[in-house]
């Protein structure tokens, strides 16, 4: 029984995690019907500023301030650098694409992705980062369910994570903000005839996307450890799939996937073997494809005639 | 109208002055930084000069493994070339791993006429895919990495500094089961040509001793290893890890501890990485000891001096400065003998090295196949505070 | 381009040249009066002659890369271009045909068919297997289709690299498939009517053969009902059922096709590189393959080729330093030439650049000596530059890796700022893009790359979103 509960921790997680950069996919695809492939390069920025931080602040081992203020501000500084970079890169490479076939700012995006791939190389070099996390908070720290013992740092992470999308749901349903994105999404050139500043609602769309993908990164630096130029790639390959497998551009749907795909893997690994683990996951996200077309969440497309 | 145009006539003027006196240009001196020797390499400093190739993954997701290869051989060239008032120079070739770029590569160092040996390919796959062009050619090519068992049989022209798998998975093998007492040993490969290699190797032998072995296989871009390590069976004595990225071992082995398994790790030449990997009460494999716990002050010195100027490394940076010194110093010893360093020359002289001592802490001479003779294994365990202890 | 009778094509050639205007104006009406065909001959006629116009082996095998790459966007044009399919899974197919071709030409199962053979029964049964992958195509739309294309791609690699242990029920030895991370090398050269295919050049020509003859079947099936059938599935699939238009048939024979050629081109590549491993069919080539293809122009097969042939060489161009340089400035003097009109406006901000360069160099050498150092790469540009630019002795990488960052946030700014402001900050950016490439770039030629190739991308979809042979088209907002 405990295994199951700790492959169910380790799966949400996981899928915490794919859920936050696939959220950025969500939204950016909602409202410019985009796919935003320098997004995992965003996640991986959000990393790095994160693990600086960490090392301006003393690093692991003996930080100047007290661990809770330090992981604070290695978050802000995450997300904030992250949500910039990502209002760049809209500024710079996706406005000038905005009435251009659907597929072009795709190219765009990749030349970014490779752009900042190599930006980390160069800044950073290829050197393994990690942010030493037992050394900031010992393995002990934790809560205690029968035999399983659950470390702080993942509590820490999937409440943050959760907080983070409870703040979006919120930020989507409750304000003026999160009105006018759901009118952009729904259809941009009425709401631009509502007088909603398209423009300004698509670069804070990017900034809210782009931070979730940067506090993204600081909690895999937290849980998992490393931070590389790479790390991005895959991270937004998954991220991306998760996406559409909850229904892209839709705001749950998102969530559900990223848990989906998170869980699949910690139970595949666990339960079946790790050697397939990847084939058994791909398994499983087609035949749900097959089952629902239109994604987990996702409405049928409907086509006027 | 016209006052722009004088305007313009006037900048133009000023740029063009500037230009004038500034091509006369001032000399700064450089300043020769002070580095230690790095062996003994003849009585008289002779001019030298050519191009040394170097093929590795400089980017891409290998890029952790290619950058500090490529480090340690600009470090080698630039040491020697200071040593030996030399005028060597090294030109990159990015293969991203992938033997379709590589195979892109060799014939652009092929109709580069300066270039008189080649250091790497780092992939075992890679030196599939280029060997025969090599072959052709006539061009020595010493690869600091790859280690699969029968590449220097079917490559004429191939050489290495590391030695195989079949070295390394029974001396491994015969630690676990014997200084170790391991009953059963749960090995897990990391999907690499080189990982696989050494799992096998390592397995057949253990089996042979009577241990037994489990499988299981990851992927390098794996996010997490939880689940597997919660796989991990409760009787098993020691995970063998051949992976190639340290810090995916570092999260294996955090996470080993967070689960409370009891299971001790013992990784192999890939893992050797004091600042990524550094669990304690592991082992790790390495052939040759930890350059910065040798005796020798020389290897000392240049290992700070590498540290200073590029920073941390880990496991594949000496061998490639060990592979990039045996290329140029075969050219060296053309010159030295009043020759010039054309690729036949440089090949036979590779043929004939014979370092006493290297930055590995051996001696580097080839068999007749290219394989390094008379390779040793070490094995060190991780202290609490982090360090590598010899063992074995 | 739409097919309008001969005649009548004749007849239209003076409203159609008389826009032209500028020196080029006489060489394009030239060029519209000869045909698409006639332009095709010319083009193999032209890439005919270039194996001997070079020794090199290196040039030769990136003209094999590049022939690759237009028989691949060639394939991907059937499917996104024309169908309108978003397929992501497409490099399994090339891979498929790749491992297929080891399989009976190596000694892994100790097959040698003779290649005459080889080639068709591969390219069947890889458009079998594009027949299998596409059916998702049936129920599946847009990004739903590409994701799931996408976890072929993926499952497919994941197998070439794990099937070489399998342990089959009735036998000891475990079934070695795909030779596992290993890949299967040593395969066969191919042999086709006697002619042995033995070195680059040969396959070169073997490629340029294949070339024509695809690009002459896909052009007659364009102008064909199966193109207007793909157009009209593309365009709108419920409108195209309605007017009878077997839909579910088309994908999968768009599908088919693309696989087929992919497969061909598989066995091809193989046969080159002679052996297969499963780190050629990464996500990253097919990324490579998408980006020729919308480069060029989605739906047109003269951008394919033209997508394919920037993709394919560009990187290898930027693999020289020496080249790479000459591109960085090139590309700095050509961006400036394009976007600071008037030239007397372009002359002054070039002077003022220049005496800026030198106004620092001088302040610099006087106040930090260690600031200016000796020449770099010294031969004709290098040392003109050599006392224009602040070269660093110490601390270069973070000086380097400071500027490269203020270099971006440069950039970005230009773009908001207007024409006076704009023109006052070019002169310090023009500047630092020289200082970081002398002090940082110029030494990691690998990661510059790779910088310079995405630039180029963002760059080149940014001023011609359509590609650079495509046709502008309208899409319906959603």
């Amino acid at each position: 029984m405990e295994f199951f509960v700790q492959q169910l921790v380790n799966g949400v997680t996981l899928g915490s995690v794919y859920a936050l950069i696939a959220l950025g996919y969500s939204m950016v695809y909602g409202i410019l019907k985009l796919l935003n492939f320098a997004h995992g390069e965003v996640y991986m920025m959000g990393a790095f500023i994160g693990y600086f931080v960490l090392v301006g602040l003393g690093g692991a081992a003996s930080p100047i301030l007290p661990v809770a203020l330090v992981i604070i501000l290695m978050f802000l500084a995450g997300m904030l650098g992250a949500g910039i970079l990502g209002i760049a890169i809209e500024r710079f490479a996706y406005r000038p694409l905005r009435n251009a076939p659907r597929i072009a700012p795709l190219i765009s995006a990749i030349g970014v992705s490779f752009f900042l791939q190599a930006s980390a190389l160069l800044l950073f070099t290829a050197q393994f980062r990690t942010y030493n996390t037992p050394e900031l908070i010992p393995f002990s720290v934790g809560i205690e369910v029968g035999p399983l013992r659950i470390s702080l740092v993942r509590i820490l992470v999937i409440t943050s994570a959760i907080a983070l999308m409870i703040a979006l749901w919120l930020l989507v349903n409750r304000t003026r903000l999160g009105k006018a994105m759901r009118a952009t999404s729904y259809d941009r050139e009425a709401a631009a005839m509502m007088g909603i500043d398209v423009d300004r609602v698509i670069v804070a769309t990017f900034f809210i996307g782009s931070v979730l993908a940067g506090a993204a990164g600081v909690m895999v630096g937290l849980v998992f450890g490393r931070v590389f130029h790479f790390m991005g790639f895959i991270a937004g390959l998954k991220g991306f799939t998760a996406a559409v497998i909850g229904g892209i551009g839709n705001i749950p749907g998102a969530m559900l996937g990223g848990l989906l795909i998170g869980l699949a893997e910690a139970f595949s690994a666990a339960y079946i073997s790790s050697t397939f683990q990847n084939l058994i996951v791909f398994g499983i996200l087609i035949t749900v494809m097959l089952v629902r077309p239109s994604g987990l969440l996702g409405s049928p497309v409907l086509k006027k005639v | 109208m016209k006052r722009t145009r004088w305007l313009i006539l006037l900048t133009l003027v000023v740029a063009l002055a500037s230009i004038a006196s500034g091509c006369g240009g001032d000399d700064g001196d450089d300043e020769a930084a002070d580095t230690a020797p790095v062996g003994d390499t003849g009585a008289e400093a002779v001019e030298c000069s050519g191009t040394v190739g170097i093929m590795g993954p400089f980017t891409g997701d290998a890029a952790s493994i290619g950058q500090e290869q490529l480090n340690w051989a600009k470090f080698a060239v630039d040491t020697f070339n200071e040593e030996n008032a030399t005028d060597f120079v090294l030109e990159e070739g990015d293969t991203q791993l992938d033997p379709a770029q590589a195979s892109t590569v060799a014939p652009q160092f092929v109709s580069n006429s300066d270039i008189f040996g080649i250091v790497g390919p780092a992939g075992s796959q890679e030196i599939e895919a280029v060997g025969e062009i090599f072959g052709r050619e006539g061009i020595a090519f010493v690869s600091p990495s790859a280690t699969a068992t029968d590449l220097t049989e079917r490559f004429e022209t191939f050489f290495r500094v590391v030695p195989t798998d079949a070295d390394q998975g029974p001396t491994d093998a015969t630690y676990m089961a014997e200084e170790l007492s391991a009953q059963k040993v749960l090995i897990i490969d990391d999907q690499t040509s080189y990982s696989t290699g050494l799992a096998d190797s390592t397995s057949d032998a253990l089996e042979e001793a009577g241990v037994t072995v489990e499988r299981e296989s990851v992927s390098q871009d794996q996010t997490d290893f939880s689940a597997l390590v919660s796989g991990v069976a409760g009787d098993t004595d020691v995970v063998f890890l051949p992976w190639q990225i340290a810090a995916n071992a570092q999260l294996f082995g955090n996470q080993m501890a967070e689960q409370g398994k009891e299971a001790v790790i013992f990784g192999s030449d890939g893992l050797f990485s004091p600042d990524d990997f550094s669990i304690e009460g592991s082992y790790v494999s390495s052939f040759a000891p930890d350059i910065t716990g040798l005796d020798d002050p020389a290897v000392q010195e240049l290992a700070t001096a590498f540290e200073q100027e590029y920073g941390d490394f880990g496991t594949f940076g000496p061998p490639t400065f060990a592979a990039t010194t045996v290329v140029i110093d075969a050219a060296y010893r053309a010159c030295q003998d009043g020759e010039e360093p054309s690729r036949e020359v440089v090949l036979e002289n590779v043929e004939t090295t014979d370092f006493s001592e290297s930055i590995l802490g051996q001696p580097i001479a080839f068999d007749e196949n290219g394989d390094i003779q008379d390779a040793t294994f070490f094995i060190f365990q991780i202290a609490a505070d982090g360090s590598y202890e010899l063992v074995q | 381009m739409p097919r309008i009778g001969t005649d009548e094509w004749v007849a239209q050639a003076e409203t159609r040249t008389e826009h032209y205007r500028g020196f080029t104006a006489p060489a394009r009406r030239v060029w519209d009066r000869v045909t698409p065909g006639a332009r095709f001959a010319l083009f193999l006629a032209v890439a005919a002659a270039f194996p001997f116009t070079t020794d090199s082996t290196f040039l030769q095998r990136v003209g094999v890369n590049v022939l690759l790459f237009a028989l691949l966007a060639l394939g991907l044009n059937i499917v996104v271009g024309w169908a309108g399919l978003l397929d992501l899974g497409y490099v399994a197919f090339y891979g498929f045909g790749a491992y297929a071709y080891a399989w009976v030409s190596s000694s892994q199962f100790d097959l040698h068919w003779p290649t005459i053979a080889t080639i068709p029964a591969v390219v069947v049964a890889s458009a079998l297997l594009g027949v299998l992958l596409g059916l998702p195509s049936w129920r599946l739309v847009g990004d739903y289709l590409a994701i799931t294309t996408l976890f072929f791609a993926q499952i497919f690699v994941e197998l070439a690299v794990n099937l070489d242990r399998i342990n089959l029920p009735g036998s000891d030895e475990p079934l070695n498939l795909t030779g596992g991370p290993n890949g299967i090398p040593g395969v066969d050269p191919m042999v086709i009517f006697g002619i042995e295919f033995l070195r680059v050049r040969d396959y070169f020509f073997l490629l340029l053969v294949v070339l024509a003859l695809v690009v002459v079947g896909l052009y007659s099936l364009n102008d064909s009902r199966t193109g207007r059938a793909w157009r009209a599935v593309r365009e709108d699939p419920l409108a195209a059922e309605l007017m009878t238009t077997p839909v579910n048939r088309m994908k999968l024979l768009a599908f088919a096709m693309g696989a087929a050629i992919a497969g061909l081109t598989g066995t091809i590549f193989a046969a080159v590189q002679v052996g297969v491993f499963p780190q050629n069919f990464e996500v990253t080539l097919l990324i490579m393959i998408y980006a020729a293809l919308i480069l060029g122009g989605a739906g047109s097969i003269q951008g394919a080729i033209l997508g394919a042939i920037v993709v394919a060489s560009v990187p290898e161009i930027l693999r020289t330093p020496e080249n790479a340089r000459y591109l960085f400035y090139g590309a700095l003097i050509a961006v400036l030439v394009a976007a600071v009109r008037p030239w007397q406006r372009l002359a002054v901000l070039v002077g003022a650049a220049v005496a800026f360069g030198f106004a620092v160099h001088e302040i610099v050498a006087l106040v930090w000596p260690d600031g200016v150092e000796a020449g770099t790469r010294g031969e004709g540009l290098g040392s003109l530059l050599d006392s224009w630019v602040v070269l660093p002795a110490v601390e270069r990488v973070l000086i380097g890796n400071i500027a490269f960052v203020l270099l971006i946030a440069a950039v970005l700014a230009l773009t908001q700022l207007r024409r006076d402001s704009r023109f006052l900050l070019l002169v310090p950016t023009i500047y630092l893009a020289a200082f970081v490439w002398e002090n940082r770039l110029v030494f990691q030629p690998s990661v510059t790359r790779q910088l310079l190739f995405g630039a180029i991308l963002v760059a080149m979809m940014t001023r011609r979103p359509h590609g650079l042979l495509g046709t502008p088209r309208v899409e319906n907002p959603v």
